[in-house]
């Protein structure tokens, strides 16, 4: 049949396959199909100063190098998010730590007894913040967020929260247990949720 | 946890809560002292919708300046 242009239906790993015999059809399919997602990833890990760019090209040249080896067990979007978020790591160890001022001081407050400090209307407001803020700057803000979380609490809640794999599935990228994922997520929520009260006006 | 739950500990169990993999007793304490206790009610609402705000304002588009110049970098290396 020689060039089969690739349907939009067609699946992942079938694209992947014909891909790897050489069809360059087949390769830039994916590429579309991936890239913005690959992009938004290494923007939420890193930033997007320009080495978000660099983590989208170097992605899809392993990928395109590795497809040969790629094996249609695994599913292709994991393996893509592998080399995905390998390579925004990597990328990261090589710049300098910019010293952020930590979301710690956003942790929940509790009085003597154990019990919330701030009151309900208060410890809900959070959950307004899409709401109050301006959307750019809520985008402004968020992004300055993240870039003030720990770094292992980032790549938890990115992966986890704003990417929506599994628990287990970030265990597997990050090398962790699933109870570590969740701790390091639930650490990030809190100091995030604790920001976004913040940015509202309110501290709690 | 005993039917004791205090807010803090309700907190720090609120993940494992969410996730579904607290032991039936805990699950237990939590749920008790949550329905009884507006802020905690107040404080998961607004836990649970941080995910979602942040998912949202951190949807970066990819520009298009940078999908072309992807495709130019692949195929030149292809």
């Amino acid at each position: 049949m020689g060039m089969a242009s690739p349907a939009t239906d067609e699946d992942d790993e079938a694209l992947a396959a014909r891909a790897a015999a050489g069809e360059g059809l087949a390769f830039e399919a994916l590429v579309n199909r991936y890239q913005a997602r690959v992009y938004r990833l290494a923007c939420r890990m890193i930033g997007n100063d320009g080495d978000a760019n660099d983590v989208l090209q170097e992605t899809f040249l392993a990928v395109h190098r590795g497809l040969a080896g790629f094996r249609a067990e695994s599913r292709f979007s994991t393996w893509l998010y592998r080399i995905a978020t390998n390579a925004a790591l990597m990328h990261r160890r090589t710049r300098a730590r910019r010293p952020a001022e930590s979301l710690e001081a956003f942790l929940p407050r509790f009085d003597d007894d154990g019990r919330h400090a701030g009151e309900p209307a208060d410890l809900r407001a959070a959950s307004r913040a899409d709401e109050i803020l301006d959307r750019k700057d809520l985008a402004d803000k968020a992004r300055a967020g993240l870039e003030r979380l720990p770094e292992i609490y980032r790549d938890a809640f990115v992966l986890r929260d704003l990417e929506e794999l599994t628990t287990a599935e970030v265990g597997e990228l990050l090398g962790i247990d699933a109870a570590a994922v969740r701790q390091r997520v639930h650490r990030a929520r809190l100091m995030l949720r604790g920001y976004l009260s913040d940015l509202v006006g309110v501290k709690a | 946890m005993t039917a004791n739950v205090a807010c803090r500990d309700g907190v720090d169990v609120l993940m494992d809560y969410l996730e579904g993999v607290l032991s039936a007793a805990d699950r237990g304490g939590v749920e008790v002292h949550v329905s009884g206790c507006p802020r905690c009610a107040a404080f998961i609402e607004s836990y649970r919708e941080t995910p979602r705000i942040l998912r949202a304002a951190t949807d970066a588009e990819l520009p298009a300046d940078l999908a072309s110049s992807l495709h130019r970098f692949l195929a030149s290396r292809r």
